[in-house]
C-alpha cells in the first residue's frame, strides 16, 4: 500500500497537520481490518480518527475502481458506512463534518442523513439508493431495517461507527442499537464496528457489548479541567431542597459579567426558566444575547440558539442536559452548572464543553443551590482530581425492546425463528436468553401471551404457510411503524400564539401541567410570561402577559439520582469533617451547619449508623443516612417499610433524597426497638423487595413505560392525537386490569424488574445493606428536624407504603379530619344502623336462600 | 377495628331519601331504584379489537356485580346514567351475548338507559335487550336523570360522567385516590360503575359533600375548614 495516496495522510499534510498518536492507532486498527472502541475527550479528534480509517480502508479502493456509470460524473460509492448518532439534533452537524474532507479530496462519496426529521423527497431518494455514508439514530436505523429491501441495501456496508457510546450504552436505546447490529452482522459477519465514548468507569465493558473483540484505543489526556466553587457569602443552617438557589443571582450575574461566553446549565426544565428570567431581571440590557435552551422548545428555537452560540453572539445561555451533548461550540468560554451536577462523568462532560480552543483550560464553576451541596461540590472537586468516573451498565434482556425488534424485523423480509434466536443472543444484553423467554416473546407478538388469558384479537405477526414470521396487517405494519423507538414521554401539548392564521410553535408542555391552569391563568414558558387563553385539539394558545407572579412548569423527569462514585467522595468529605478537620473552601464554609449537626445529633459517618428518631405532630418520624443516591435510598426505604409492617399492620410515607430517607408513620412505633440488624438483612433480598413494591405505588408507575415499548399502549401518530390522549391517560387502569385478570403476564414481572434494576439499582442496594448491617448502631432522638432531616422532612413528592386495610387507612384518614375539624364542627351525620336489606327486601326474599342460589362469586361483598 | 367498613350511607337529597351504595351505585328505596353511571360495557373488548391487548373478564366483572345488587335489593327499576357501552368496537358478539345472558336472568326487571355521550356513538343497546333508551334528562320524582352533569330549573340533577374520585388525606401524610360520591345542593354526581374505567379527582366546592368508596365500604369525608 502505498501511503502517500491515503485520504488521512494527504489531508492532514495539505493543513501541515501533524496526526495524534490514537489516530494513527485507529487508522492501522481499521486497515488491519479490527474493530474497536476510541476513548477520548470531546473535542479531541475522534471523528476524524474514525472518519479516514474509513477512508483510508474503502475510498481510496473506490476511487482506484473504474467507475460504472460512464464518462461523466463519478459514481458515488454504495453504502459503506453507517454513522449513528444519539441525537438528531447531531445529525446535520456530523454530516458537515463528515462532508468536509470529501470536498476536498475530491473523493466520490456521498453522504446522507436519516433521522425522524427527513423530509419525503430524501426519504424517497434513499429508498432508491442510499448514500455512501448514512448519519442516522438508533430509530431510524431499526426503521431502514424493516423495508422488505433492506438486506440488498445494506448488502456494501463495511463499517458501523456509534458516536458518543456511552450516552445509549446504559439504557434501552443502547440495546434497540445491538438488536440492529445483530442483524446488520448477520448479513455482513466481517462489519467493523467503531465505538467513540468519552470517559466512563467501565471502557472493557463499553467495547464488549458492541463488539465481542476488539482494540480499546485510548485518547490522548483528558484535556486540563478546571473546577471551583461559587461561594456563597453566608449559609443557611437549614438547607432546602425545594429552593432554587436564586440567592447566588448577584453572583452569577458578576461572573457572567466578568466571562466571554458562558453556558450556566441547570438540572431541570424548570430551573432553566427560573434562572433565565431572573437573570434578565437582573440585567435587562442583556436581552438578545441571553438566551434559553431546552429539551421542550421548539427546534426552531433550540436551533436559532444553537447557531447564535457558534457565532459568538451571545453572552450566556441558560441550557438542561439538552446542551450536554453535541457539537463544538468554539466560542464558550466557561460552564457555570446551578445545582450539583449529580455525577462525576456528567461534570466533566459539562466542563468539557468550555474552552475548545487548543492550548485553554476547560473551566466549570459549582453554584450551590442550598447549603448541603457545598458538600457536593466538595466531593465532586475530589472526585474529579482522583479520576473516580461512573461505570455504565448494559440493561440484561428487556423483553419489551425484543418484542418491539421482532416485530419490526417480521415487518421487512420476515425471519425464521431459529436464526432469529442466534442472531439475537449474538446481542450482548441477550447472551443469556432462555428458551422460555423466547417462547414468550413469539407467543407474545402472536397473540399477546402464553397464559390461558391470551388475546386472539391481538396478533402483530405470526408465521406464514413457509414458516417465516411476517406482519399480517398493513393497518398494524403502519401503526407499529409509527410507534418504533424506546424513549418515553408523558402526554405533552404544543404550546402557540392565540392569533389569526395562526404562528409557530413554541414549544411543548406535559398535559399534567396545563390541566392544573385555567384560562386567564399565567405561567413562565419559552421565557416569556405567558396567558392561557386556551386549550383546544392538543394545543395550547397563549398571549403574551406581564406578570411577574407565574406558575413555572414542572416536567417531569427532571431529577437525576447521585452517582455512587460521587455520594462515597461526600462521605469521605464527611469523615474528615468529623473529628474537625474542614479542610476547602467549601468545607470551611458548611462548617456551622455540621456543628449544629453535630451538636443536635452527629455527623452521618461511614462507621456507625446514624438514625435520627422525631415525633411530630405528623406521626413518628425516621432518619437514616446512608447516602447511596436517591434510587437506592427509595428501595432501601420500601424494604424496611416494609419488614415493619410485616407483623403490625401500618402505614408508611416515604421521602427520599440522595443523602437519606425518612419513614413517617402515621401511628405508634417504636424505631429504636425495631432498628435491629435483622432488619438490614440482604438473604431473602429480592422477593421482599418485589413485596414491598406491591405493597407500594412504583410498580404502578413503572407500567407505562414497559406497556409502552411492549405496544400494550400505544401513544399513537401523529395526527391521532386524542387516541394518544385516551390511551396514555389509562396506563395505571391497564396495570390495574392486568394485575386483577392476568397477574402472570411477564410483561408484568418485568415491570417489577426494570423497576428493581433501574429505579431502585437492586445491586447498590445490596452492597448498601450489606455495608450498613454490621455498624454500630447510634440512635439520636431529636426535639426538632436536624440540618440533614430538614430537607426530607420537607420534601413533598412521597411514596406510601401500607400493610393496613385499606378500610382501615381510610377510617383513620376520616377521623383525622374530624379531630382537625375541631370540636365545633359539625358531627357527622350517624350512620343508619339498620341495614339497606331490612328496609327493602320483600317476602320470600330470604338472604340464606339467595346465597345459595346459583354459587356464582360474588366479588363486590367478600368481606362480610 | 374489627367491625367490617359501612356498606352504605343515606342521605337526603331533594327531601328524598337515596342510598349510596359502597358498590358503587345509588339506591333510591321510596321507588326501589336502582341507578348506576358509566358502565362502558365492552371498553376492554373494543381496545383488544384496535390491537390493544387487555385482559378479558371485565365484562364478567361488572355483570357479575350487577347480579350481586339485583340480589340484595328488590329492584323495581334499573336505570344506567348513560355510557351503557363504550363503543362501536366493543360490540363485539361476546360481549353482546353475555349481556343477552345477562338479561335473561332479569327478564322482567324494566330497565332505562339514559343516553350519554359514548352511548351516542356506540348506538344503542340491541332492541331484543329490551332496555327503554331516552334523552336526558329524564324526570323521576323530585330527580332529573342526566349523563352529563348540569343544572335543571327545578329538579336536582343526577348524574355520571365524570367519574369523580377524591383524594383523601391524613395525619403522617397519608393520602389515598378513591372513587367517590359528590352531593350537592342542587347535583349529585354517581361515581362509574365499570370496572375497567378511570377517574377523575375531584375538588368539591362548598355545599358538596363527598363520600369515598374503597375496600367495599363507603365514608363521608368531613367537611374541611377551607
Amino acid at each position: 500500500m502505498v501511503k502517500r495516496r491515503q485520504p488521512s495522510s494527504r489531508w492532514f499534510a495539505e493543513r501541515g497537520w501533524k496526526p495524534f498518536s490514537f489516530q494513527k492507532a485507529v487508522w492501522q486498527a481499521v486497515a488491519d481490518g479490527e474493530s474497536g472502541l476510541l476513548h477520548a475527550a470531546t473535542g479531541a479528534g475522534k471523528t476524524y480518527a474514525v472518519w479516514f480509517a474509513a477512508l483510508d480502508r474503502f475510498a481510496g479502493q473506490c476511487a482506484s475502481l473504474p467507475t460504472s456509470a460512464g464518462r461523466g460524473k463519478p459514481a458515488m460509492a454504495p453504502l459503506t458506512v453507517l454513522w449513528i448518532t444519539p441525537m438528531r439534533a447531531l445529525a446535520t452537524d456530523t454530516a458537515r463534518a463528515l462532508q468536509a474532507p470529501l470536498d476536498d479530496l475530491g473523493i466520490a462519496w456521498s453522504i446522507g442523513l436519516r433521522t425522524g426529521d427527513t423530509g419525503s423527497a430524501e426519504r424517497a431518494r434513499q429508498a432508491r439508493r442510499l448514500p455512501s455514508a448514512l448519519v442516522t439514530t438508533p430509530e431510524s436505523l431499526t426503521l431502514l431495517l424493516t423495508q422488505a429491501n433492506a438486506r440488498e441495501a445494506f448488502a456494501g456496508l463495511r463499517m458501523l461507527v456509534v458516536d458518543e457510546w456511552h450516552e445509549l450504552l446504559g439504557n434501552k436505546r443502547g440495546v434497540q442499537l445491538q438488536l440492529a447490529l445483530a442483524r446488520l452482522r448477520s448479513w455482513q459477519p466481517s462489519l467493523m464496528v467503531w465505538a467513540l465514548s468519552a470517559t466512563l468507569g467501565n471502557l472493557e465493558h463499553a467495547r464488549q457489548v458492541l463488539m465481542p473483540a476488539g482494540r480499546l484505543v485510548q485518547g490522548h489526556d483528558a484535556k486540563d479541567l478546571r473546577i471551583d466553587t461559587l461561594l456563597p457569602a453566608a449559609i443557611e443552617r437549614f438547607p432546602w431542597a425545594g429552593h432554587l438557589g436564586l440567592r447566588m443571582l448577584g453572583q452569577v450575574v458578576e461572573q457572567l459579567e466578568g466571562s466571554a461566553t458562558t453556558l450556566v446549565f441547570t438540572n431541570t426544565r424548570s430551573q432553566a426558566e427560573t434562572w433565565y428570567q431572573a437573570l434578565l431581571q437582573a440585567r435587562p440590557d442583556w436581552a438578545g444575547l441571553l438566551a434559553l435552551h431546552h429539551g421542550s422548545l421548539s427546534r426552531e428555537v433550540r436551533d436559532w440558539v444553537e447557531l447564535a452560540l457558534k457565532k459568538g453572539q451571545l453572552k450566556a445561555v441558560v441550557c438542561t442536559s439538552s446542551l450536554d451533548l453535541g457539537v463544538d461550540f468554539l466560542p464558550v468560554e466557561r460552564v457555570l452548572q446551578v445545582g450539583s451536577a449529580k455525577g462525576v462523568a456528567r461534570l466533566m462532560q459539562r466542563a468539557g464543553r468550555s474552552g475548545h480552543a487548543p492550548g485553554r483550560p476547560s473551566r466549570a464553576t459549582l453554584v450551590p443551590t442550598h447549603s448541603l451541596e457545598l458538600l457536593e461540590a466538595a466531593a465532586a472537586r475530589r472526585a474529579v482530581a482522583q479520576g473516580k468516573v461512573e461505570a455504565r451498565q448494559a440493561p440484561e434482556r428487556p423483553l419489551d425492546v425484543l418484542v418491539q425488534h421482532l416485530v419490526s424485523m417480521a415487518l421487512g423480509d420476515g425471519f425464521d425463528a431459529q436464526d432469529m434466536l442466534a442472531e439475537v443472543r449474538s446481542a450482548w444484553s441477550y447472551r443469556d436468553l432462555s428458551e422460555t423467554q423466547w417462547a414468550w416473546a413469539l407467543a407474545f407478538i402472536r397473540h399477546g401471551g402464553l397464559s390461558l388469558t391470551a388475546y386472539p384479537d391481538f396478533r402483530r405477526a405470526e408465521p406464514d404457510a413457509e414458516g417465516r414470521w411476517r406482519v399480517p396487517d398493513a393497518r398494524l405494519a403502519r401503526r407499529h411503524r409509527m410507534s418504533i423507538g424506546t424513549l418515553v414521554s408523558d402526554a405533552s401539548l404544543t404550546v402557540k400564539f392565540w392569533a389569526r392564521g395562526g404562528s409557530g410553535s413554541l414549544g411543548s408542555v406535559e398535559e399534567g401541567f396545563i390541566a392544573r391552569l385555567r384560562p386567564g391563568d399565567h405561567f413562565l414558558f419559552a421565557g416569556r410570561t405567558l396567558e392561557l387563553v386556551e386549550v383546544r385539539d392538543m394545543t395550547v394558545y397563549v398571549r403574551r402577559a406581564s406578570d411577574r407572579k407565574a406558575a413555572i412548569p414542572r416536567w417531569n423527569g427532571g431529577r437525576m439520582p447521585l452517582s455512587g462514585e460521587l455520594a462515597e467522595a461526600m462521605l469521605a468529605e464527611l469523615d474528615a469533617a468529623d473529628p474537625g478537620m474542614y479542610q476547602g473552601p467549601e468545607m470551611r464554609l458548611l462548617r456551622p451547619l455540621l456543628e449544629v449537626q453535630k451538636a443536635w445529633s452527629a455527623l452521618p459517618d461511614k462507621n456507625v449508623l446514624l438514625a435520627e428518631t422525631l415525633k411530630s405532630r405528623e406521626g413518628w418520624h425516621l432518619f437514616l443516612y446512608p447516602f447511596a443516591g436517591r434510587s437506592v435510598h427509595l428501595g432501601l426505604a420500601s424494604l424496611l417499610a416494609w419488614r415493619l409492617a410485616r407483623d403490625t399492620p401500618l402505614s408508611f410515607s416515604i421521602a427520599v433524597n440522595d443523602y437519606g430517607l425518612e419513614l413517617l408513620c402515621a401511628s405508634a412505633i417504636d424505631y429504636a426497638g425495631a432498628l435491629t440488624p435483622a432488619l438490614f438483612d440482604s438473604q431473602d433480598l429480592l422477593p421482599e423487595v418485589l413485596a414491598s413494591l406491591n405493597a407500594g405505588e412504583l410498580a404502578r408507575r413503572r407500567f407505562r413505560e414497559i406497556a409502552r415499548i411492549a405496544g400494550l399502549v400505544f401513544t399513537g401518530y401523529p395526527g391521532a392525537p386524542k387516541s394518544t390522549r385516551q390511551l396514555q391517560a389509562s396506563s395505571g387502569l391497564y396495570f390495574d386490569v392486568f394485575r386483577q385478570h392476568d397477574p402472570d403476564n411477564l410483561l408484568l414481572t418485568q415491570a417489577r424488574q426494570e423497576v428493581l434494576s433501574q429505579e431502585l439499582d437492586v445491586q447498590r442496594l445490596r452492597q448498601t445493606l450489606q455495608r450498613l448491617q454490621p455498624l454500630p448502631l447510634q440512635l439520636r432522638s431529636i426535639r426538632r428536624a436536624t440540618p440533614f432531616a430538614f430537607p426530607l422532612m420537607v420534601e413533598r413528592f412521597r411514596e406510601s407504603l401500607s400493610s393496613e386495610k385499606l378500610a382501615d387507612r381510610i377510617r383513620r384518614m376520616v377521623s383525622d379530619l374530624e379531630q382537625a375539624a375541631g370540636a365545633g364542627a359539625q358531627e357527622p351525620a350517624p350512620l343508619t344502623t339498620l341495614m339497606v336489606e331490612d328496609d327493602t327486601r320483600e317476602p320470600g326474599r330470604a338472604r340464606k336462600a339467595r346465597r345459595s342460589k346459583d354459587g356464582r362469586p360474588r366479588p363486590a361483598r367478600q368481606r362480610s | 377495628m374489627a367491625s367490617p367498613p359501612p356498606s352504605h350511607i343515606s342521605v337526603k337529597v331533594a327531601g328524598t331519601e337515596l342510598c349510596l351504595l359502597a358498590e358503587k351505585a345509588l339506591w333510591w328505596p321510596e321507588r326501589r331504584t336502582l341507578l348506576i353511571a358509566d358502565l362502558h360495557l365492552g371498553k376492554a373488548a373494543g381496545y383488544r379489537a384496535l390491537g390493544q391487548p387487555v385482559p378479558s373478564g371485565t365484562t364478567a366483572c361488572n355483570l357479575q356485580r350487577l347480579d350481586a345488587l339485583l340480589q340484595r335489593f328488590a329492584c323495581q327499576h334499573l336505570v344506567f346514567l348513560g355510557d351503557f357501552l363504550h363503543s362501536a368496537k366493543g360490540r363485539t358478539p361476546q360481549t353482546l351475548a353475555a349481556l343477552a345472558e345477562w338479561r335473561t336472568r332479569h327478564a322482567a326487571l324494566p330497565i332505562t338507559l339514559v343516553r350519554g355521550n359514548h352511548d351516542r356513538h356506540a348506538g344503542d343497546p340491541p332492541a331484543g335487550l329490551g332496555i327503554e333508551v331516552v334523552a336526558e334528562p329524564l324526570a323521576l320524582g323530585p330527580f332529573a336523570l342526566h349523563h352529563e352533569p348540569c343544572t335543571h330549573p327545578q329538579r336536582h340533577v343526577l348524574a355520571g360522567h365524570v367519574h369523580p374520585a377524591y383524594r383523601l388525606r391524613g395525619r403522617g401524610r397519608q393520602q389515598v385516590r378513591l372513587p367517590c360520591f359528590l352531593v350537592g345542593e342542587h347535583l349529585t354526581l354517581l361515581p362509574s360503575f365499570g370496572s375497567f374505567t378511570g377517574a377523575m379527582t375531584l375538588q368539591p366546592g362548598t355545599g358538596q359533600r363527598v363520600y369515598v368508596i374503597g375496600d367495599g365500604g363507603i365514608w363521608e369525608v368531613p367537611e374541611q375548614l377551607k
